[in-house]
């Protein structure tokens, strides 16, 4: 660790140097939102993997199961989950495809950055938008 | 919305800071305490606050944020000269380094509203009405807005920043084609402010073994420099999950950059030149 002191290094007691503030004071801006989001996004979806392992299970595990687990997602609170799961998934694939961009040194023009940034968040907006209409255009309201 | 380059002062910003406790991850050494308030001189007409980072290493207290209250009308136009104006007409013991005022020589680098950027090539009218200026971020401070740069030079050094040639001395200079001289473009340039260091999160949590984007930024300077003949070395000590892959291409560096340079295109070729050498 880096101390202070005087040149000579022995004659003033050692205090650490304080270390100047980076995330609490450092301005939030589109290139690290998106990059925390996607980081976020790719814990929401880990779990939410889980989350389908269970459902599978109590699909194989008989009707009764099954339909327990069915109104705990048809409630509102597991549809609510349901759209944030959908919506971090769409934002992850759309962010997973601007890095594979980059990988080839695309698109690393700071305007290119922005324009390709608002890109991935209407574009998860809008197929989130879509899968939902979709899926319940085809299942039926159900609630 | 769209920012075009890094000199766009960010003014439709959501936020100022990240929505979390002022004290998150701060060590005691380390947490900002109250400071003082100096107030404007009493013929002051157009009053700007400053609200600035304060460390003295002779006190053994903890840092703290000085409010100072500059007057417009009796200073220059950059945040440099309300630093000077502070310092001649408020308060002397203000510490902080600058040398050549015109954005070439990379001192008086800090931390102004929230983003990196160089204090003499920011206009006073350019910041927000309680303007903050904290020194470069993630730096252990030595007093004020003087940070200590000790480590991100010793991870300059780590990449060898000079020509590293075989071939024997020519009687002349080593002879470059336009065209070998142009991909040194956008590299050369770099002033070592360390700006984009200290504005990567990713060098926030493991700046010990990160190198960062400015040193990155250099490893690729020599790497694509046609007289360098250590390229096969140098991919090899870049090629580590540490030192180079760190980079999560989050791309606050081309953000802040003061000279415009692109840092993370720099990585990102890095990058590539390791795929592309192992196909």
């Amino acid at each position: 660790m880096i101390k202070n002191g005087t040149t000579d290094g022995n004659s003033t007691p050692a205090r650490p140097r304080p270390l100047s503030p980076n995330i609490q004071i450092y301005r939030p801006q589109l290139t690290s939102v998106l990059s925390i989001a996607n980081r976020f996004t790719g814990l929401v979806l880990s779990l939410g993997a889980v989350g389908l392992v269970i459902w599978l299970s109590a699909a194989a595990a008989g009707p009764r199961t099954y339909g327990v687990m069915q109104s705990a997602i048809g409630n509102w609170a597991g549809q609510v989950v349901l759209f944030g799961c959908t919506f971090a998934f769409f934002l992850h694939l759309c962010g997973g495809i601007r890095h594979l961009v980059w990988d080839t040194v695309h698109g690393f023009e700071l305007r290119s950055i922005y324009i390709s940034g608002w890109t991935v968040v209407a574009a998860s907006v809008v197929l989130t938008a879509a899968a939902w209409t979709i899926s319940l255009f085809v299942a039926g309201w159900h609630l | 919305m769209i920012v075009e380059s890094s000199d766009q002062v960010p003014r439709l910003s959501w936020l100022k800071r990240f929505p979390i406790p002022r004290n998150f991850k701060v060590t005691p050494e380390s947490r900002i305490e109250k400071g003082r308030i100096w107030p404007a001189p009493a013929d002051a007409k157009r009053i700007k606050a400053f609200e600035i980072y304060r460390y003295d290493p002779d006190s053994g207290g903890n840092p703290r944020l000085d409010t100072f209250h500059v007057d417009v009308d009796d200073c220059g136009p950059m945040v440099l000269d309300a630093l000077f104006w502070i310092k001649n007409k408020v308060d002397s013991t203000l510490t902080f380094r600058r040398s050549c005022r015109e954005g070439v020589c990379g001192s008086c680098a800090m931390n102004m509203d929230g983003t990196n950027w160089l204090a003499c090539t920011r206009f006073i009218s350019d910041m927000d009405t309680n303007a903050t200026i904290y020194p470069l971020a993630n730096m252990r401070i030595i007093k004020d807005l003087v940070p200590d740069l000790t480590h991100v030079f010793a991870q300059y050094a780590a990449i060898e920043p000079w020509l590293r040639s075989e071939t024997p001395e020519p009687e002349k200079e080593r002879l470059q084609s336009p065209e070998e001289r142009s991909q040194l473009d956008g590299y050369y340039e770099c002033i070592l402010c360390f700006c984009c260091t200290s504005g990567c999160p990713s060098h926030w949590w493991n700046g010990n073994r990160f190198l960062g984007p400015a040193v990155l930024l250099q490893a690729w300077r020599w790497l694509t420099d046609s007289r360098d003949e250590a390229k096969g070395e140098r991919l090899d000590a870049l090629e580590d999950p540490f030192r180079l892959y760190r980079c999560h291409t989050i791309l606050n560096c081309t953000r802040t950059c003061p000279k415009g340079l692109n840092p993370g295109k720099a990585i990102a070729e890095i990058k590539r030149a390791i795929v592309e050498r192992e196909k």
